[in-house]
Formats: C-alpha cells, sequence, structure tokens
C-alpha cells in the first residue's frame, strides 16, 4: 500500500523519532509512505483560521490538491494535521463556493483541488489496512507483562464524521494494537493535554495534562504511548516541568506508538530514536531489549 | 340526456341582506333568459315554508327537472333545498346553490358591481344545472367486530371499552401476554398508584370478556380488504406449551438447565428457556425460548415434558396462519426505549450500575439494591434526555422531547428516599417538564424533599473505583460538578416499537416525521389515522404518559364504535369513478390518491367507495380520462367556468377556486364579518383544487379569466406540499399558451383564516390589475385548441 | 464565581449588530441552534480555566454583549479538543464558533486577558508566511517574556534539553515553494477585505 506522506511540521523539528521510528516499522509492514513534495504547513487547526480563515483554508487545500496530483490518500502522523487537512476537505466537499474561492487562491500555484483523496492518520491505516493479525506476525519480543497506556488524543477519534475510524469515547484500536504487540493495555482516565496552550498557557496547559499522567501512573502503567506530537510533547518533554510545579513523582515514559511497535519487531533504539524520548525509556527497554 | 331540461331558478331577499345590495328585479330579468331556463321567481325567505312550497309547487306545475337556489351559502340551506326536491319527487342532486350573500351581497359595496356579480354567478350555476345527474346514496355493510393490534395498556382499554359496548374483538399481542410495558412498572406518577394493582384486574377483565378474543404470540402478516370490511392474515407463533393444559405450576422452569437473559426484567435477572414472563401473565402459561432451548438449538434435553404433570408441552407445535374478517383495526402498538450504548460518554453498558429507568423500575421490585454487589444505593444520579431533543439530522438520536423522563426521574427520586430516607437523589436535567395534572405539585414535592436538582445536561459518566463519577456543569450555578455516585439511572429516547414501520406500510397508513404513527389530524382528528376505519391510539403516536394513553384509547373505543356501530355506512354518492374500458393501468391515480383508495385490479384500477372522499385529484392524473367525479364532472364544471366568465366586461376577471370545506367557510365567514374584497373576483367551490385541470384553466382563460386562486384547507387530503407540485404543473402547462406563470396562484388556510385569504385576494387582484388582461390573441388560441375538448 | 459577572443587560451594552456579524462569519456552526443544556460546557477540559462556560458565550451571542464575549478568556483558552462539539446534541460546532470569535476579536483589536494568545496567532501566521513551514525556535521565542528573568530562565533550561536530544532545529526550514505561499497568502487576504 501506497500513500502520499505529510510528515507535517513536527516530525521535522521537534518530534523527529516519530518519523524515524514510522519509517522503521513501515518498511516491515509493507507501508510506502511517499513524501508529499513541497508540502506546506496544514495551518495547525485554527492558529491561522483565528487570523485569517480563507487563508488557512487554502494552506490545507494546497496540501489536498498536491497529494491528489499523485492520485494516492493522505496518510499523516499528527493530530491536528489529520484534523485541519480532513476538515478542510469536508468543507470543499460541502460548500461549492468555499471550493470555488479556494481553488481561486491555489491557481497562482497551478494547483486546482477537485476532492479526490482522503486524510487517514497511521493508526487508521494500521487498524483497517494492515490489520492487527498482521502486526502481531511481525513480532520478534512479544510485550509479555508490559502495562501500556493509550493515549490517543482528542483529535483522532473527534469530531464524529470526520475521520470516522474509531468511537470518539470509547476508542479501541490502540488498545488492540498493545494486545497484538503483546503487552496489557491499561484502562484509565484520559483528558486533552491542552496541545498549543503549552506556548501561551502553560500553567492551563499542565493542569491540564497532569490529569491523565496521574490517572495513568495510578492505574498501574508502565509507559504512555502516544498517536500526537504535540501530545507526546505535553506528557514527555513537559513532565519534568509537572513534576516540579506540583511536587509529584510520574516517571512514565512516553512512546510514541510507533516506537512502541519497533521495539515489539526487535528494532534496534537507534532505528526506533528512543535516545530523544525526555522521560528516558531504558529502564523498559531493559526488560525487552538486548542493548 | 333525452329529456329536455327544464331549469327553475329562485333568488332570495334574505330579507334585505341580499336586496339591499343587489338588484333582485334586474337579476331575474336577466335570469329568465339564460339556457333552459323556464321560470325565474323571487321571494322573501326562500328558506321559509311559503318559499320552499312554491319551489315544490313549481316543480310539479312547470315540470322543472333542475333547480337553482340563489340564496345564502350551501353550507346553510343545502340540505333544506334538497329535502325539497326529494318532496316534489325530482332527485335532490339536481339542485344547484349559488351563494349570493356570504359571498357576494355582504361583501361587496358596490350595488352595481354585486348585482353584476350574482348574475354572473347564477349564470354558471344554471349552466352547471344543465349537466347535473341524479345520485343515489349507498349504503355498505360494515362487519362489526374489531381487530386491536398491540395488548398494552391502550389495546386493553380500547378493547374493553368496545367489548361493553357489544362489540367483538381481536386484541392480538406479539409478545407471549398482554400488559405491555405497563406490566413492568412499579407505581405510577403522580399518586404512587401501584402499576400492577390499577393494570391486572383490566388484564383479568380482559381475558374473561365473552367479547374480547386475545391472541397472543401473534402479529398481522398482511391486510386486505376496505374499510368496513377488512381481511387481515394474523401469524400466530408457536409457544410449544398447550394453554389449556398448563397450570402454571412451575416445575418446567425448576428442571430447565438453560438460563437467558429475561426480557420483562430488562436483562437484570435470568430466567430459563422455559419461562412464565411475569406472575400476573395472561395468559397465564409457559411458553419455550425457541432460540435458547436445548431441544431446538441441539436436538438434545426435553426435561420440561418428562417432568411436566399436565402433559402441556409440545414441541411439535406449528407457526399458524389465521384470517380475521373485522371492520374496523385500531394500531396500539407502543414504545421501545433507545439504546443508551451509542451515546458513549455515558458508559451503559460497560459497568453494572448504570442502568436505565424501566431497570430501575425493575430494581423497585427486586428490593432497591446496587446491580454490582446488591447493596443499598446511597447516592443516585438520575440523567435526563439520554438520546432526546437532538437535532434534525442527528443519527443517533431523536428530536422530540420523551416526555415523561422528568416525572420518572421525580417519582424514581421520592421512592429512592421512601425506601432508603438518608439516600441523595441527584436529577441531572436541561428543563423539567411537569405538563400533566398534579405534576408541578409532584415537582415541588421532591423540591421539598431535599431532592437535588442540576441544571446541566450530564456530560459524562465515567467508572470511580468502586462507584461512578457524574461531571456536568451547572449552569444556573455557572460551575462545572464532578459527583461521585454509586449508582446511575439513565432516562432514555421513547421511540416506535419494533415493526411500526413495516406495519404502518401494511396498512396503508403514514409515520410521521418522528417515526411514530402520523394522526389524520392534530387537532380535529387525533386518533384517525389517514385511511378510512384504521385508527390509531397510545404511544404508537407518540411519546405519553398513562393517564394520557388511557384517555386517548377511550376516544378511539368511542371514534371505532360510531363507525362500525350503524352496522352499515351511507357512503356518499360524491366521489370518483372509473370508465374500466379506458383504463391504461398506469397506476398514476393511486399514486395520487391521498386517501389511499385506489386499488390496482386485474382489470385496471378500483376505487373504493367507503375510502374515497370525493376530492377528484386523481382525475387530472388520469391521462386516458378514465376517471371523473360524480356532481363535479368535467362537464359540470367547465360549464360553471362558463358562465362564470362570460360578459367579463372590461375589467379583469379572477376566479378563486376553493376547497369546499375549510377555505370556502373561511370565505363565508368572511361574509359573516362584513368584511370586503374586490368583486372582480368570483369564486368557484370545489372538493379539492388538486381536481382542478389545466384543461379547466384553459377554458376560464379562453372564457375570459385573467388571473386564477386555488385555495386549499389547511386539514384536506390533499396536503400542502402536493398543492404546491400541482400548482407548478399547471404552471408549466399553462406556460405553453403563453400564460404568465404570475396569473395562478395557491394558498392553504384554515377556517378561521379569511383575513389572510381577503389579504391574498386584494394583492393578487392588484398584481392582476398591474399585469393587464390576457391578450386576446392568446386567448383566441386557447379557444382554438380547446375546440376538440 | 469570577469577577465581571453580574452585568445589566442594557442597550449601553449590548451591540445588536454584533449576532448578525457572529452568525455571518460562523454560519456553517449553526450555533442559533443551542438550547443551553450544557453539555458543552459540563465536558470541556479548559472548563476550570474559563471566566465562561462555552454555552455562556453562546448566550450572550446572542444577546449581542460583544464586549463580554471578545475579551473573555474562554475563547482563547479553548484548546480545540472537539469534545463539546461530539456531545452537543444540535451537533453545535462550538470549537469553529470560537476561531470565527477569535477572527472577530483580532481584527478589531479587542483587548485579550491572555496577552500572548493574540500574538501566537500573528506570530504563526508570519512564520508561515515566511517559510510555509513552522519554525518552532522562533515562533517560541517571540512568546517568550523577555522582561521575566524567570520566564527566560525557565525555557532556556526546556530548550537545552532538547537541543542536546536534537528535537530543535535551529535553522529554518528550506524550501523552495516560498514564492508559492506568499501568494497564497496575498490573494487570501485580498479576498478576505471583501
Amino acid at each position: 500500500m501506497k500513500f502520499a506522506y505529510y510528515p507535517g511540521c513536527a516530525v521535522h523539528s521537534s518530534a523527529p523519532e516519530y518519523g524515524l521510528s514510522c519509517k522503521a516499522i513501515s518498511s516491515i509492514l509493507g507501508i510506502e509512505l511517499i513524501e508529499i513534495p513541497k508540502w506546506n504547513c496544514c495551518s495547525s487547526i485554527d492558529a491561522v483560521y483565528a487570523n485569517q480563515p480563507l487563508t488557512s483554508i487554502g494552506l490545507a487545500a494546497r496540501n489536498l490538491s498536491l497529494a491528489e496530483n499523485t492520485k494516492m490518500d493522505i496518510i499523516v502522523l499528527c493530530g491536528a494535521c489529520l484534523l485541519t487537512l480532513s476538515r478542510a476537505n469536508k468543507m470543499l466537499h460541502e460548500d461549492s463556493e468555499l471550493k470555488e474561492k479556494v481553488n481561486m487562491l491555489l491557481t497562482n500555484a497551478g494547483l486546482n483541488y477537485n476532492g479526490s483523496i482522503k486524510v487517514r492518520h497511521y493508526l487508521d491505516v494500521l487498524t483497517n489496512d494492515v490489520g492487527f493479525s498482521k502486526v502481531s506476525e511481525h513480532v520478534k519480543v512479544p510485550l509479555k507483562g508490559l502495562k501500556v497506556a493509550p493515549y490517543y488524543g482528542c483529535l483522532l477519534t473527534r469530531p464524529p464524521g470526520v475521520t470516522n475510524f474509531d468511537d470518539p469515547e470509547h476508542p479501541k484500536s490502540m488498545d488492540k494494537l498493545i494486545e497484538a504487540l503483546g503487552g496489557q493495555s491499561i484502562k484509565y482516565e484520559e483528558k486533552c493535554c491542552g496541545a498549543s496552550l503549552v506556548l501561551t498557557d502553560e500553567l492551563v496547559m499542565m493542569e491540564m495534562t497532569k490529569r491523565s499522567l496521574l490517572s495513568a501512573k495510578n492505574a498501574g502503567a508502565d509507559c504512555i504511548i502516544a498517536a500526537c506530537p504535540l501530545c507526546q510533547f505535553n506528557l514527555d518533554a513537559k513532565q519534568s516541568d509537572i513534576q516540579s510545579h506540583y511536587d509529584i513523582k510520574i516517571d512514565l515514559p512516553v512512546l510514541y506508538f510507533t516506537q512502541l511497535i519497533g521495539i515489539a519487531f526487535g528494532l534496534s533504539p537507534k532505528e526506533l530514536g528512543l535516545d530523544k524520548n525526555c522521560v528516558s525509556p531504558k529502564r523498559l527497554l531493559k526488560q525487552f531489549q538486548n542493548a | 340526456m333525452s329529456k329536455e331540461v327544464r331549469i327553475g331558478v329562485y333568488i332570495c331577499h334574505c330579507g334585505g341582506n341580499i336586496s339591499d345590495t343587489v338588484d333582485i328585479a334586474k337579476v331575474k330579468e336577466a335570469v329568465k333568459n339564460f339556457k333552459a331556463v323556464k321560470i325565474a321567481e323571487t321571494y322573501e325567505y326562500m328558506c321559509s315554508n311559503p318559499g320552499q312550497q312554491m319551489i315544490e309547487d313549481d316543480i310539479t306545475k312547470h315540470k322543472l327537472n333542475r333547480v337553482v337556489v340563489a340564496s345564502c351559502s350551501p353550507r346553510m340551506h343545502l340540505d333544506t333545498f334538497r329535502r325539497v326536491l326529494r318532496r316534489a319527487d325530482l332527485n335532490p342532486y339536481f339542485l344547484e346553490m349559488t351563494n349570493i350573500r356570504e359571498q357576494c351581497s355582504w361583501v361587496h359595496d358596490s350595488k352595481e358591481k354585486a348585482t353584476e356579480k350574482a348574475i354572473s354567478l347564477i349564470r354558471g350555476a344554471v349552466e352547471r344545472a344543465y349537466y347535473l345527474e341524479p345520485l343515489i346514496p349507498s349504503t355498505m355493510p360494515v362487519k362489526k367486530d374489531v381487530l386491536v393490534i398491540g395488548g398494552g395498556i391502550a389495546g386493553i382499554n380500547a378493547s374493553i371499552e368496545l367489548a361493553d359496548k357489544g362489540y367483538k374483538v381481536y386484541l392480538v399481542e406479539r409478545s407471549p401476554s398482554i400488559g405491555g410495558h405497563m406490566a413492568q412498572l412499579s407505581k405510577t406518577f403522580p399518586t404512587f398508584d401501584c402499576s400492577a394493582c390499577i393494570l391486572t384486574p383490566k388484564m383479568v377483565y380482559t381475558s374473561q370478556h365473552p367479547n374480547i378474543k386475545i391472541i397472543d404470540m401473534a402479529e398481522p402478516i398482511a391486510v386486505k380488504g376496505s374499510p368496513g370490511n377488512y381481511k387481515v392474515s394474523i401469524k400466530v407463533r408457536p409457544r410449544f406449551v398447550d394453554k389449556g393444559k398448563c397450570i402454571s405450576c412451575g416445575v418446567c422452569a425448576d428442571k430447565c438447565p438453560v438460563k437467558k437473559p429475561s426480557k420483562y426484567e430488562e436483562g437484570l435477572k435470568e430466567e430459563k428457556a422455559i419461562y412464565l414472563p411475569f406472575q400476573q401473565a395472561i395468559p397465564n402459561a409457559y411458553v419455550i425460548d425457541k432460540e435458547h432451548c436445548l431441544y431446538f438449538t441441539k436436538g438434545v434435553c426435553k426435561i420440561c415434558q418428562r417432568f411436566c404433570k399436565g402433559n402441556a408441552i409440545n414441541f411439535d407445535q406449528k407457526e399458524e396462519i389465521i384470517e380475521l374478517h373485522v371492520g374496523a383495526i385500531i394500531a396500539c402498538t407502543g414504545y421501545d426505549q433507545i439504546d443508551p450504548s451509542p451515546f458513549g460518554q455515558y458508559s451503559f453498558a460497560l459497568h453494572p450500575d448504570i442502568i436505565t429507568n424501566l431497570q430501575f423500575e425493575r430494581l423497585m421490585l427486586q428490593g432497591l439494591h446496587r446491580p454490582s454487589n446488591g447493596k443499598p444505593p446511597q447516592k443516585v444520579a438520575f440523567i435526563l434526555c439520554v438520546g432526546s431533543r437532538c437535532s434534525e439530522n442527528s443519527t443517533k438520536g431523536v428530536e422530540y422531547c420523551c416526555k415523561i423522563g422528568c416525572m420518572n426521574a421525580i417519582k424514581h427520586s421520592l421512592l429512592l428516599q421512601k425506601a432508603f430516607p438518608e439516600a441523595e437523589p441527584w436529577i441531572f436535567y436541561t428543563d423539567i417538564r411537569a405538563h400533566g395534572k398534579g405534576y408541578e405539585e409532584f415537582y415541588a414535592k421532591a423540591r421539598d424533599h431535599n431532592v437535588r436538582f442540576i441544571r446541566g445536561r450530564a456530560a459524562e459518566v465515567v467508572p470511580n473505583g468502586d462507584g461512578l463519577l457524574v461531571k456536568a456543569e451547572d449552569t444556573l450555578l455557572g460551575m462545572q460538578i464532578e459527583e461521585p455516585f454509586d449508582l446511575v439511572v439513565l432516562s432514555p429516547a421513547i421511540i416506535p416499537s419494533a415493526g411500526t414501520q413495516e406495519l404502518a406500510q401494511m396498512l396503508g397508513v403514514d409515520l410521521g416525521h418522528d417515526a411514530f404513527f402520523l394522526e389524520r389530524h392534530h387537532k380535529l382528528r387525533p386518533v384517525d389515522s389517514k385511511r378510512e376505519g384504521i385508527y390509531l391510539t397510545g404511544c404508537a403516536l407518540g411519546p405519553k404518559d398513562v393517564r394520557e394513553t388511557t384517555s386517548e384509547s377511550m376516544a378511539c373505543a368511542s371514534k371505532v364504535a360510531t363507525f362500525v356501530g350503524q352496522g352499515e355506512i351511507s357512503v356518499s354518492p360524491e366521489i370518483a369513478y372509473v370508465n374500466i374500458d379506458k383504463c391504461n393501468k398506469c397506476g398514476n391515480c393511486i399514486k395520487a390518491c391521498p386517501v389511499s383508495a385506489i386499488e390496482s385490479i386485474p382489470q385496471g384500477v378500483e376505487i373504493n367507495s367507503i375510502s374515497c372522499v370525493g376530492c377528484g385529484v386523481c382525475v387530472p392524473s388520469c391521462p386516458e380520462k378514465a376517471i371523473d367525479l360524480r356532481h363535479c364532472n368535467d362537464a359540470q364544471l367547465t360549464a360553471q367556468i362558463h358562465g362564470i366568465c362570460e360578459d367579463s366586461g372590461t375589467s379583469p376577471r379572477i376566479i378563486a377556486f376553493l376547497e369546499n370545506k375549510a377555505a370556502y367557510g373561511s370565505m363565508d365567514l368572511a361574509g359573516q364579518s362584513r368584511l370586503s374584497y374586490p368583486d372582480n373576483i368570483r369564486i368557484i367551490g370545489v372538493p379539492s383544487t388538486g381536481r382542478v385541470s389545466s384543461r379547466h384553466l384553459l377554458h376560464a382563460f379562453a372564457s375570459g379569466a385573467d388571473g386564477i386562486i386555488f385555495i386549499e384547507g389547511d386539514d384536506s387530503a390533499f396536503k400542502d406540499n402536493q398543492l404546491r407540485e400541482h400548482v407548478i404543473q399547471l404552471k408549466k402547462e399553462l406556460g405553453a399558451y403563453g400564460i404568465e406563470s404570475l396569473r395562478l396562484v395557491s394558498t392553504t388556510t384554515t377556517l378561521p383564516q379569511c383575513d389572510k385569504v381577503i389579504d391574498l385576494f386584494t394583492t393578487f387582484n392588484e398584481r392582476i390589475s398591474k399585469i393587464g388582461r390576457l391578450l386576446e390573441e392568446k386567448r383566441a388560441k386557447i379557444r382554438k385548441a380547446l375546440e376538440n375538448d | 464565581m469570577k469577577t465581571e459577572t453580574i452585568h445589566e443587560i442594557t442597550p449601553k451594552i449590548q451591540d445588536s449588530s454584533f449576532f448578525t456579524e457572529v452568525r455571518k462569519i460562523a454560519e456553517r456552526t449553526n450555533f442559533m441552534d443551542c438550547m443551553q443544556c450544557g453539555v458543552c460546557s459540563g465536558s470541556c477540559p479548559a472548563r476550570f480555566a474559563m471566566d465562561f462556560s462555552p454555552m455562556q458565550i453562546i448566550k450572550m451571542i446572542q444577546l449581542g454583549l460583544k464586549n463580554i464575549v471578545l475579551s473573555s478568556s474562554t475563547i482563547w483558552i479553548c484548546a480545540q479538543c472537539q469534545t463539546c462539539l461530539t456531545r452537543c446534541p444540535r451537533e453545535v460546532n462550538i470549537p469553529l464558533l470560537m476561531s470565527s470569535l477569535k477572527n472577530i476579536a483580532i481584527r478589531e483589536n479587542i483587548p485579550c486577558k491572555i496577552e500572548l494568545k493574540p500574538k501566537f496567532h500573528k506570530t504563526f501566521s508570519e512564520i508561515i508566511k515566511k517559510y510555509g513551514r513552522m519554525h518552532e525556535p522562533e515562533l517560541k521565542i517571540k512568546l517568550i517574556k523577555k522582561t521575566s528573568p524567570q520566564d527566560v530562565f525557565h525555557n532556556a533550561t526546556l530548550a537545552l534539553r532538547l537541543l542536546r536530544k536534537g528535537k530543535i532545529k535551529l535553522l529554518p526550514p528550506k524550501t523552495d515553494q516560498i514564492p508559492d505561499i506568499l501568494v497564497l497568502f496575498e490573494t487570501a487576504s485580498k479576498e478576505e477585505q471583501k
């Protein structure tokens, strides 16, 4: 299976381990990722929209039309990219006047969007196209006894009717993935991490992220897996700030789900960028790796 | 018409009411020269005895065979003058009345114009009278038996009312016992009457009533026939237990090795594969669940049969089809509750202590406890509106309010406190609806008992250790709250019971936008369906409580009794008829008929004379002109149009076709209220504006009309959207003759809205005056085209 | 209860054109269908930091309380988690409504309680306009309170850690689609002026 790969801005800067681990497992699973040439920032939900709504949709649509030229569906790694691109796709389908306006913006670059492609998250492709039994087939190091808390994030499954690949209230795909890798998925209460509030309202974001971290910890998780760079950053990179601010101990490694798959596939920590995660996964790795 | 047509015209002064405005003498002078008029007379009060006698004598003296009475509205004295004709041995349908009071002298100020209009209207009547035919109302025998589909409280009440009146009732119930959901309730609001205590006596009475035959395990599979004579096929599923022999001793259930969730207990308890639906079940006999019984699934066991003392168990029982012949049918199939599982934020089915309000009813009868550990609940959350009050295009929920959620939650709160005085009930609501008798006082009682009301639709329910956490915004305080509870009770939306759509199709009745059965009229005919002889009641029509169901089902029984009671029904002769030789079996009429009165038969189509309401909508739909309408046939209508449009003078002539009941009635009301409107508007009453075809309109334009108005009654069988489509089509056809689409306008009205109609008359008249009279060339062209008509 | 919650609804603070303005710009959110049930506010994970709940914001739009709505913290704190839209029985697109309100507030220069927020949006747009992709260091630096030594130090420590792990790209993205993006921005902005 081939996809028009849309890495998103974070994968190229603050989330290199996500991109690395993703590429590593994709070649094993037979998912061909062909990076969209000259892709631009999706416009990150309403980061641009708040200032310039039409520009925001135009930015998203530019990527849609670039992918359409390759005749492949887009595959993304980030929740914000997923919502931004999918939502723009939906708006253009439903509002012909808007579509006309946006295509007018794109003609200057020699582009046009007809509405023929879909936007999908990597986890969606894994769940529905590859299938967990195939994933299990490639498991060399079953994660026996590892208690993993799946952090879906807000934008993979919400709002309903946009991505349509898992239940918005009780999603199951990541839980099933953990089980397919031989691990044990932990039930805990997941809440929004606060996303971009990390840049503008750090205190609010920390309160929000803390809730999920504590809940996962209290439920007995050994680690958390995430499917979005912004979620992962707030849970991982900001974990020490949260610990010191609230004077609590959490110490939960936060991996990308692709990294966890890579570990189960027996890939090396280097291939998976495991040295880049802020909260060290060393203890965890000792169980399952020979390094 | 072999005989010479001899018309007598009688013009009433109405004691000045007409003669003060209309020059009666002038009218008489003009009228006596009309085609086939042999005599024209006037009188002060035509409806008085001498007036009537004059007509009666004239009929004999002058050998009249048509009578035109120009007076008040036919809605006043149509029957009076028909009786005159009868007394003179003349068929009463040879009478034609012209309204020169309510729709002429009372609404126009100019004497000259009013007189001119009166003459025009009478000319129309005379021309129409020429084509009148003798008609005889017929009667049809009606089977006095009634079929009631649905054995809940609505069906039980209706059956009892009818049976007590002496009618034979077949009470068909899908499940093994009658009683419906009411049999599952503990106490009812607001009186705390024990549900079983008020229901079971009725159930027993029903089972013992000589006029009621309960057919359980049964549902209809086909409905044929016509009002007064319905033939219904009923499929009866096997119980595998002989009702006559079963003594309900329960030994079979004791021995049965298979357990399954109990439907009656809403899944909170288990029962065996052979079970008694509930203690007070009627019929009181056991039944085998085929899907769980080991004999039917694996071919083994049969232990119940071995131990049955009465030898009542029969694994060979087969499905049966029985045919019922009834005069009327009542559909009262009740409701279901929406499954709360799709509303994932409430985590229903993920924790045993999250239940529905119906499950709470069962818990109350089992001894109130937490399903998870059997302990008494100390803090209970009641969450209202799960799946209710959603958007129109919601994929999960329904738009309407469930009506009983608020009262149930209040009732449950008070009963919880009765059982455990220290318990804390919390109700999470959006609006408290306490609409019925005693309901507001009941709500006040709850507040008095310190039931915690949180105004805010609950956001989510999450497991929290041993208990549950409910999150919501208290919108009155403007605060987000998180409260722990040990039991959460959801109030799911009420939906029509499974199979409602199929049953509606079978019965030929409509469903509303809310998927419940649709009544004929919201206010005027709340228990009738669109089909004659088929009635609707109970929650099948929409959510309601027991009191409302009881009143409504009694009302329904009363209407049914009226319908079947006389043993025969008089069929108005003013109905559609088909010339079967011309029928090409295209089926257009079947589709067009708004009351499903036309059926396909091998030779063509058959119009049911009882179902037909005589609206005439089928007539224009026939491409072969095989259908016509009695007492408003094409010849009569066309002649009337000609008569009214002739001599239109210089001012534009507007013809308003008014549906005979509400629309015509509203213009009579305008007259009674002495309102004014332009005098160049001439009204023609029709059974329905759907009866008027483009051909008639072309005749109108050819004869001098310049504008057409259609007004249909709001409660007519011919609905708003059908009218709109009809008008669009007419405009298209008229457009081919160069008639501007602005020359035709339509609207619907209720009887009291005469102001609305007058507004339309006035503005339309202005519009026609502005665009001017129809060009003479166009009229000539139309006249030529109609020459072959 | 937060401050500024007691108001008299007088014509002095009502702006009847505000409702029309929001309706035009946020037509596809169908906020008029709101029945004030409060499920959005009950679900909102950021509610604790808001002065008004999302439900109250919608009510205030309907009453034309422009200044209160546009100067609330609510519209800026919204994390766009989409939970409210998922649970709203009338399917009101509250996250999109919040974005649209931000748009009006920015256009009309309404002072924001949280000063970093409008700056965030402005800076984000500028960076995309320049490079076509995000350059995180530039964004972060512009949002640091340079006058506060604690803020600078706190961020510097984190930055160092991330730098060591190779998670900060100091150099801006090298792409050759800049003329493309610039034109898109300019054409769109012209279109939006209309």
